[in-house]
């Protein structure tokens, strides 16, 4: 379970003169859920990637129960995040060619050696209850609500203290969606980790504890003030 | 890793083997080229082994090996008789065997010479003692399928010696010799003294068409001659065009390399010239081998741009793998292993497939001249290999840097 607390966060990137993010104060609080709105081109996927450590802001501090990711260097920052965020994407990331649970397994596997005892153990129970049957079909012939489900399971296998999802419904038909809601929802509330949802879909915001929203790389929410 | 690595060559596998087999071959085209051309410089190297001094008319040193070591059929010019006479009475030479060519049968090229030489090349069956004892006799090659008994009848390379029929002489097979691995296994060996008589005729037959008395006369005054055959050789002797020399010691060999190196004569040692020639072919080498690595650098060129291409296309999965929590040493040790496998794979199959090549080639060499080519995979060859599949892995490191170098943001965002 972490909490989040961004202080001064800019993001600008070379050739544009307005940053893509400027968040002088946001925090989120250990263990509870956030939905991030907001339109294309609004700084969404810039939050994500500053929050997991894939990209450094230009200034500010992002930290995570104290610890200021943005001053980890870029091994470091990889290390941080296999620990301790548990990734859903909108168009999954799942490695065809291997079976559902070697993909669960996946991201250990580069960590590890040997898997650690009772991780495969884990990796089974996870898929139990994301609703799969782990056979050894490859992942390609997962319907794509399968898919997702198949990375919760993986987001949620090395017990992350902050699950981070981008999309994660978008790509998905309504009863696909809405099982993916719940069960993200129910999972990361059992898990204890702290959830950060990118989200258009308002049967999944709705769910969720907070919402921020932002337009133009700012808090465009009426709860700006709230954020002290 | 090794997993993710598999699953992703799985998924390519045509791909993977298109790739494996356009190494291979690259890889093949070198090695082929190695080992073909030590087998050869061995192979003929051994061959001339047994031939200590080639003494012949003064011309081309190498033709005159060609010719005699190799039988290599090409006019030579005929050396005098009295060469022949003088070397094998010579102190220092343990035997001087004329070697007299220009005829063949079914291919087989038909050899005079004596029954001295015979037995220094060996004999691994024999109806007669000694060898080539009598005018009819004849000797074959380890290669030649003749039976003992078979009637040969030669093709002479003069016109006008076919309407002649009552002058040909016969041969019958009555031993054959032990492998040689030479041109000589090829072989039928016969008495010089045949050769002579056959092209005496052919000649007089030529110059003096129509004159059956002086034919008659001829005839009969080589059979009486023929009733001892070999040395010592009598005055008139007629020309050969190569003789044979087995000096008794180094020192007489050098003697007489000096002494016949005359206005008239050459004489040579066949290792010597083959030196030589190896040189020639060494460029020759040369050649072949910047053609094998140009080969290679092509193979590697398109390996380079189709493992960049994959990686473009797999962009989004490395990223993927480093917001996952991939180390970025490991998203290297994928995109290396992969290349590597795929490259190791090929070479492994190159150096195979070169040497199963090199191997049907030097067969194929063999069943045409007769020298046997030792065809081997020796450990500097697979130095070669390994100095190729170090090459390999550094240019497969550029791909692989690359991955390590990309942000998993910005591909992501692609």
């Amino acid at each position: 379970m972490l909490s989040l607390s961004l202080e001064g966060v800019v993001v600008r990137f070379p050739d544009l003169a307005e940053p893509a993010l400027d968040l002088p104060g946001l925090e989120v609080a250990a263990g509870s859920s956030v939905a991030v709105t907001g339109p294309s081109g609004a700084g969404k996927s810039t939050f994500i990637n500053v929050v997991t450590g894939l990209e450094r802001p230009s200034a500010g501090r992002v930290l995570w129960s104290g610890e200021d990711i943005a001053r980890l260097s870029e091994a470091a920052r990889d290390r941080w995040r296999a620990r301790n965020v548990g990734l859903v994407m909108q168009d999954f990331h799942l490695f065809p060619g291997l079976s559902a649970i070697e993909n669960v397994l996946l991201p250990a596997r580069f960590r590890h050696i040997r898997l650690p005892a009772g991780l495969r153990d884990r990796a089974a129970a996870l898929l139990v209850e994301v609703g799969i049957d782990a056979g050894a079909r490859g992942i390609e012939t997962f319907s794509r609500g399968e898919m997702q489900r198949v990375a919760i399971a993986r987001a949620l296998l090395l017990q992350p203290g902050v699950i981070v999802a981008d999309e994660p419904t978008a790509s998905l038909d309504g009863q696909s969606g809405a099982a993916v809601c719940a069960l993200l929802t129910r999972l990361a509330r059992a898990a204890g980790a702290t959830l950060i949802v990118v989200t258009h879909d308002p049967a999944l915001y709705g769910r969720l504890d907070r919402r921020i929203a932002l337009a133009g790389g700012r808090r465009a929410d009426a709860l700006h003030a709230e954020a002290s | 890793m090794i997993r993710f690595v598999l699953a992703d060559l799985r998924l390519h596998a045509l791909g993977a083997v298109v790739i494996v087999l356009l190494i291979a071959s690259a890889t093949a085209l070198g090695m082929a080229v190695r080992i073909e051309e030590r087998a050869l410089r061995l192979g003929s190297a051994r061959a001339a082994d047994r031939f200590d001094l080639v003494v012949g008319a003064a011309g081309s040193e190498t033709q005159l090996v060609l010719s005699s070591v190799f039988l290599q059929p090409a006019p030579l010019t005929l050396l005098n008789g009295d060469v022949l006479r003088r070397l094998s009475e010579d102190p220092r030479v343990e035997f001087a065997a004329p070697v007299g060519f220009g005829d063949s049968f079914l291919g087989y090229p038909i050899v005079g010479t004596t029954a001295e030489f015979v037995e220094s090349l060996g004999l691994a069956e024999r109806a007669a003692e000694p060898p080539l004892a009598s005018l009819g006799e004849a000797i074959v090659g380890a290669g030649v399928r003749l039976d003992p008994g078979y009637e040969i009848r030669p093709m002479h390379g003069l016109p006008g010696q076919e309407a002649e029929e009552h002058d040909e002489i016969v041969y019958r097979v009555t031993g054959r010799l032990a492998p040689t691995s030479t041109p000589w296994d090829r072989a039928i060996l016969v008495p010089i003294e045949g050769v002579w008589k056959a092209h005496e005729h052919g000649d007089e037959a030529h110059d003096e068409a129509g004159h059956d008395d002086d034919d008659d006369h001829e005839d009969h005054g080589t059979e009486e001659a023929a009733a001892r055959l070999g040395p010592p050789w009598p005055d008139d002797l007629p020309g050969v065009p190569a003789i044979i020399v087995k000096p008794r010691t180094i020192a007489n060999a050098y003697q007489l390399r000096g002494e016949y190196r005359t206005e008239t004569t050459l004489a040579v040692f066949p290792g010597e010239v083959l030196t030589r020639l190896y040189s020639t072919l060494g460029d020759a080498r040369q050649i072949l081998t910047a053609i094998a690595i140009g080969t290679q650098a092509l193979a590697a060129a398109a390996v380079l741009l189709v493992a960049m291409a994959h990686l473009a296309q797999r962009r989004r999965q490395i990223g993927a793998l480093r917001a996952f929590g991939a180390p970025r040493v490991a998203v290297f040790g994928v995109v290396w292993a992969e290349l590597l496998l795929v490259v190791g794979l090929g070479v492994a199959c190159g150096v195979l497939l070169g040497y199963a090549g090199a191997k049907i080639l030097a067969i194929g060499l063999s069943r045409q001249s007769g020298i046997h080519l030792p065809v081997t995979l020796e450990a500097s060859d697979l130095g070669f290999a390994a100095v190729l599949l170090a090459v390999a892995a550094a240019i497969a490191a550029l791909p692989a840097i690359y991955a390590y170098r990309q942000s998993p943001a910005a591909a992501l965002r692609s």
